[in-house]
């Protein structure tokens, strides 16, 4: 579980690009941040139909997250996902910048998502930021167990995006034992090893 | 641009117009290529290597890139900017798929390339439905082969002799990569159910072939070939059409309309330049339509003169007519029997190695719906995208060292089965023109009906019985909510991209567009080398016939144009 301050894996230029769109959420009073999918003064410019695909550049929209929503972001996405072994961190691989690409992003998924991954994010930093060890590993484990539709729904949606964004990663790659992207002469098949596991659960299923 | 010299007009890049393009210039015969979208190379613009991890949104499928962010597809998907269409009141849904870009949808399609079988040209010979073709199987073979010796296919084995499944003659394809271990597990499972299962026809190099690249067995061919090795019309087609010197190409030209003489002949076509607006028309000694099915029938009905005041050649109202596309539908299982195998390469060739012909010639009545089906069969421990955390259950809430576990034991472990179905062309599927709603230059936009049949439905849940039965046999578990009601398990007309049959082909004026090597009844000189031609969708994917009926055209055409009566 990360107890850094979480440092954003984004390149300066970016950021200062991105900087002063936080103004886009709701102030609901007493400090409450709202965020609903209609917030205003989010940029709403995708990569368009025809984005650059050899050399993809970074989507073009605004970030909206405050670094108080990435550390818990960091937060959650390591109690997700820890360093394990060889294995780094989700945040070690940068994915709470990714939830922060995703939330602020125009397309309706991802606006759909928002509000969820947001308001989520702001209850659970409530709980988590300031807490010392074992205050933030109990909210972790009763968010993880909860069963508040809101608060479910949160962790669900969070937890989906925690795993896709690592396992689309070489680290990720590594960790689940993909081994395929490498140019080949051939494809010789399945090796003798797999097709002898293959054709034992098929003796097993009586085929 | 000279616009005075050409011998021909063609109109769209994909598998018609890059096949017909190809022949004639290499004929001898002087070709302006007329394309809607822009230039595209995929030599310099395809992401082989690219991993999800450094696209926006780790690739996910968005509106502007509906097939995921590298998928091939330029300046399009299910919509179009600024080219609306509509859907008519009271219509089931139809959706369009058109990209804007050289080579047309060649750049991302599956690559599947099946022959239509003997009972496919004469489908109402056999059981009373839907329509024959004016030609029959043996009249095209000749043009298969050919085919599949130019684009390069693969799938060769040793002769079946399957009903209304081809074999193709030796020489014609390469071998296929091994079965992957998921498709050695299905076959199986298969084979208990007495439905064979037999290697894909795929439009990739697998082994040598003279002046191709052979596949690197990596990456995924929605994205497209920098090295050629799978079938596009931007690397195979239109480079050997351009190397001959006879090929000129106009991109970003939206054709609109086919300009006649006052004795009716074509003279050339007007298009407008989808960058500058400006409207521009071009000459030539003949014309050919081979902007997909739904573009060639638009062009056809704005091309209105006082000969033709309800659009070219529909003096019997027969553009539009017959649409056809094809039925599918998905069900994935989990297979604990799968799970937790040793790390291996599934990348494979691109398409599927192996795939189950339809099986059923003999048992249609006893089946209660009079066509049937293929199934392409996708597995295997491919590269991880966004839906990676499908792979749990969807009660599991493991996390840490436990998640991790969980996610390297089931890698690997679904396989989707995908149903590809036949559909009758029946009165309730077909397009015209919207009455108002028109285009951003003007131009009326098409308007689509559709309404499956019921051949169409009971096949779609026969689909999802099958498919459910065969997971069942392997140990697996379907995995989402099964609909067994084929009327909502059954694709939205268009989904499947097979879209065709807009202008048939038949025996004369009154029953068809074209005769049967795409010349219009109506204006000799004007040609139809797409799928608006086809009179049947068999289950079989459309593309390799598209190519190999355009090749039959153009040569036909070639010769007229040859014997001087062009």
């Amino acid at each position: 579980m990360s107890d850094q301050p979480y440092v954003s894996k984004v390149d300066r230029r970016t950021a200062i690009a991105w900087i002063g769109v936080v103004g886009a959420a709701t102030v609901a009073g007493a400090g409450v941040v709202v965020y609903g999918p209609k917030s205003g003064g989010i940029s709403t410019a995708g990569y368009g139909t025809d984005p650059k695909l050899v050399k993809p550049e970074k989507a073009p929209w605004s970030r909206i997250m405050i670094p108080a929503q990435l550390q818990t972001a960091a937060i959650l996405a390591d109690f997700i996902l820890p360093a394990s072994g060889p294995a780094p961190s989700a945040s070690q691989l940068g994915i709470p910048d990714f939830i922060n690409e995703w939330v602020s992003a125009p397309y309706p998924d991802q606006v759909k998502d928002r509000p969820v991954v947001m308001n989520g994010l702001n209850a659970l930093g409530a709980q988590v930021l300031k807490a010392d060890a074992a205050g933030r590993s109990a909210a972790l484990k009763a968010l993880q167990t909860s069963k508040d539709p809101i608060a479910h729904a949160f962790w669900k949606k969070f937890r989906r995006l925690v795993i896709g964004a690592y396992y689309t990663t070489p680290e990720g790659f590594k960790d689940v034992g993909y081994i395929g992207n490498v140019p080949r002469p051939a494809d010789p098949g399945p090796s003798p090893e797999v097709k002898a596991a293959v054709e034992a659960q098929l003796k097993t299923l009586n085929l | 641009m000279a616009t005075d010299t050409y011998d021909a007009i063609i109109v769209g890049s994909g598998a018609g117009g890059g096949m017909s393009a190809y022949h004639l210039t290499k004929s001898g015969m002087k070709v302006l290529m007329v394309e809607a979208g822009r230039d595209y190379d995929p030599r310099v613009e395809t992401p082989m290597f690219n991993t999800n991890a450094e696209a926006p949104l780790r690739g996910a499928s968005t509106p502007d890139k509906p097939f995921g962010f590298y998928d091939a597809t330029v300046d399009g998907g299910w919509e179009v900017p600024n080219e609306p269409y509509t859907v008519a009141v009271g219509s089931e849904p139809f959706i369009w798929w058109r990209p804007r870009m050289l080579g047309g949808r060649t750049n991302h399609w599956g690559r599947i390339a099946l022959r239509f079988g003997p009972l496919d040209f004469k489908p109402h010979s056999r059981d009373g439905l839907g329509y024959d073709w004016p030609i029959t199987y043996d009249d095209v073979a000749p043009w298969y082969d050919k085919t599949e010796r130019l684009i390069g296919v693969s799938g060769a084995a040793p002769a079946r002799g399957l009903l209304n499944t081809p074999d193709s003659p030796p020489g014609c394809l390469m071998e296929s990569a091994p079965p992957r271990a998921f498709e050695m597990f299905y076959e199986r499972g298969f084979k208990a159910m007495g439905i064979p299962v037999i290697p894909m026809h795929g439009a990739v190099v697998t082994g040598q072939m003279e002046g191709r690249n052979t596949c690197l067995f990596a990456t995924p061919c929605g994205r497209g070939c920098a090295i050629g090795a799978n079938f596009q019309s931007t690397t195979v087609l239109i480079p050997p059409a351009m190397a001959t010197g006879n090929l000129t190409i106009r991109t970003n030209a939206l054709v609109y309309q086919v300009d006649l003489d006052k004795a009716g002949k074509a003279t050339g076509v007007s298009f407008v330049d989808r960058k500058t607006g400006q409207h521009h028309s071009v000459t030539a000694k003949s014309v050919i339509l081979a902007a997909g099915s739904g573009e060639t029938a638009r062009i056809l009905l704005n091309s209105k003169s006082s000969k033709f005041p309800d659009g070219l050649c529909n003096t019997h109202g027969m553009v539009g007519r017959y649409l056809m596309d094809t039925v599918g539908l998905n069900v994935t299982g989990q297979f604990p029997a799968l799970e937790g195998l040793p790390p291996t390469n599934d990348d494979g060739q691109g398409t599927e190695h192996t795939y189950v012909p339809w099986w059923g010639y003999e048992k249609q009545k006893e089946l209660g719906f009079p066509r049937g089906y293929h199934i392409e069969i996708g597995g295997g421990r491919r590269m991880p995208s966004m839906g990676m955390g499908a792979l749990l259950h969807d009660d599991d809430m493991s996390v840490g060292d436990d998640l991790r576990g969980k996610l390297r034991q089931r890698f690997g472990s679904t396989i989707s089965f995908n149903g590809r179905g036949e559909m009758i062309p029946n009165d309730d599927c077909y397009c015209e023109l919207d009455p108002t709603a028109k285009d951003k230059w003007g131009i009326p936009v098409l308007r689509f009906h559709w309404k499956w049949g019921e051949s169409e439905t009971r096949q779609a849940a026969h689909m999802v019985k099958t498919f459910v039965e065969v997971i069942d046999k392997l140990g697996g578990t379907p995995q989402g909510k099964i609909e067994t009601d084929g009327k909502k398990a059954i694709s939205k007309g268009g989904e499947m991209i097979h879209e065709i049959g807009t202008a048939r082909m038949g025996h004369n004026d009154k029953d068809s567009v074209v005769n049967q090597y795409g010349q219009t009844w109506a204006v000799p000189n004007l040609f139809i080398m797409d799928g608006a031609t086809m009179v049947s969708s068999p289950d079989k994917n459309p593309t390799l016939s598209i190519i190999a009926l355009a090749w039959r055209s153009a040569d036909n055409m070639a010769t007229i144009a040859k014997q001087g009566a062009l």
